[in-house]
């Protein structure tokens, strides 16, 4: 089960839509957990927001067996910068663990139209894929349209498809198998 | 070999531990294409009738535990994890322009694998930049995917043990060294010395040798004029030599490390006028192998293709060819 907790206003036809679409990737029910406040001590300097703290600190319902934990923060997610400088920080998860978040603040406006909502309904929902992916201990592919590409790359297309590709989505139906036995 | 300091560490390429006596409970070791290991102590234990002294240890990804005889410590390649410096070196490399990726999937198999094995973590790196820019020339088949997916899990294990953080923030350093957003440029410092792979020697025959062995020195001819000789004739020849290198392929593929107990006298062709022994071995080798299957009509047929090289080489040449032919056929 992925339980979806929001740390910011979101309409919830959006996240009944991203449900379904992690249904369809993941094979796993969804629920939504309710909304929580994010917490103080993430927060870093500069209105930034430290990823790790935040999965760490924020409150979430109590999981069971191979649950997940997803949450949706509007906040600009901060990492510890690397030997060639700070990645930029679409969102964060446990490797292999429970939590994960995914900031919105990236994604391209909602907008009001048909076709901008659809845009950023997708654009979500591949980014969910992405950090539901780590939880379920996929790592990065090489391919652009597979979900699991990293999400800053100047190959993906502007409007990539939620979708995993089939070496991703068979390992991930793999250690889904193995979890739940 | 003596334990190094994680100073010396970054200099070497791999800070390989030669003396199991040097690791302590507490400390984290890399073992090849295992991940990241933390020593819990010793053990002795009676395997085979043997007592062996063991060096135990846990695999910190998922808890397995992991025995090695002190005596293979170093020839497993057991090492210690990579020091923050040296790890720095390695994302100067994957960001660095990277020239062509080998394409010839048996040299490339073969080379990941000992770059796994022997290469320490640069050498992870070099395989995971490898098979990363390949993708970008066509999929990877299945086994290389795998390959890649494993390389790449060896190496953000070892990044975030070397760094301390979260291995998903290793991996998205990873990949910001190897798919950089647009824009966005490094300034890079020479990346550290490749990892040096064991000396092979090339299978392949030359071409002159093949034409020693058909003994068309002694005739003044060379290969090109052989086309002129019947078909039967060189179909055989291929047929035979096709065998020849079918098995040295096979050999080469299934087991890589053969190559390397070959003699290095193979790679280099005799001098032209001698007879060598590899020259001599071919005759024997019909002679003996032929009479086995057909005793009858062999001799006659070895004379027959015997005659021709010092008379006409073109008609007598053609009948022997065109039966041998025909009798494969049967």
């Amino acid at each position: 089960m992925i339980r979806i907790v929001t740390l910011a206003p979101y309409d919830e036809t959006d996240l009944a839509w991203l449900g379904k679409t992690l249904y369809t990737a993941f094979g796993l029910g969804t629920e939504l957990a309710g909304e929580r406040k994010p917490p103080a001590s993430a927060e870093l300097a500069g209105g930034r927001t430290d990823a790790e703290k935040l999965v760490q600190a924020a409150g979430a319902p109590r999981v069971v067996a191979d649950d997940k934990i997803l949450f949706l923060s509007a906040a600009d997610l901060a990492l510890p910068p690397g030997p060639l400088g700070e990645p930029p920080a679409w969102g964060f998860a446990q490797q292999g663990g429970v939590r994960a978040v995914v900031s919105t603040r990236r994604l391209p406006a909602r907008g009001a139209t048909e076709a901008s909502v659809e845009n950023w309904r997708r654009r979500l929902a591949r980014e969910c894929i992405h950090f539901v992916g780590h939880l379920w201990e996929l790592h990065h592919c090489y391919d652009p349209r597979c979900a699991m590409h990293p999400s800053w790359s100047p190959d993906l297309a502007p409007n990539p498809d939620a979708v995993l590709c089939n070496f991703c989505r068979e390992k991930s139906e793999r250690k889904i198998r193995l979890a739940k036995t | 070999m003596k334990p190094e300091s994680p100073e010396t560490e970054a200099g070497s390429a791999d800070g390989l531990i030669g003396d199991p006596s040097s690791l302590k409970p507490g400390d984290r070791v890399v073992y090849p294409n295992q991940g990241v290991c933390r020593v819990t102590g010793t053990d002795l234990q009676e395997i085979a009738g043997q007592k062996l002294e063991l060096v135990r240890m846990v695999r910190e990804e998922d808890g397995a535990a992991v025995l090695i005889p002190r005596a293979k410590v170093a020839s497993v390649g057991l090492r210690r994890v990579a020091s923050r410096s040296y790890i720095e070196g390695v994302f100067h490399y994957l960001a660095a322009q990277y020239t062509d990726p080998e394409l010839d999937w048996k040299i490339r198999h073969r080379d990941n694998a000992d770059r796994l094995v022997t290469g320490g973590v640069l050498g992870v790196a070099e395989v995971v930049k490898g098979l990363h820019s390949l993708s970008h020339i066509r999929p990877l088949p299945t086994k290389e995917r795998e390959q890649y997916d494993s390389s790449r899990h060896l190496l953000v294990a070892e990044v975030s043990a070397s760094l301390g953080v979260p291995p998903s923030v290793a991996e998205d350093y990873v990949d910001y060294a190897l798919m950089p957003p647009a824009g966005v440029t490094f300034k890079l410092k020479p990346p550290p010395r490749p990892v040096e792979l064991p000396v092979r020697f090339a299978r392949r025959k030359p071409i002159a040798k093949a034409e020693e062995e058909l003994g068309l020195d002694d005739l003044g001819l060379e290969l090109g004029e052989l086309g002129e000789l019947g078909e039967g004739a060189a179909a055989e020849e291929g047929a035979e030599k096709g065998e020849e290198a079918a098995g040295a392929e096979g050999a080469e593929g299934e087991a890589g490390a053969e190559t390397a107990e070959e003699p290095p006298a193979r790679a280099v062709p005799p001098a032209k006028g001698k007879p060598s022994p590899k020259k001599a071995a071919p005759a024997p080798k019909k002679a003996a192998r032929k009479p086995a299957a057909r005793p009858g009509p062999k001799p006659a047929r070895t004379a027959a293709k015997a005659a021709p090289k010092k008379a006409a080489p073109k008609k007598p040449a053609h009948k022997p060819a065109k039966k041998a032919a025909r009798g494969g056929k049967k």
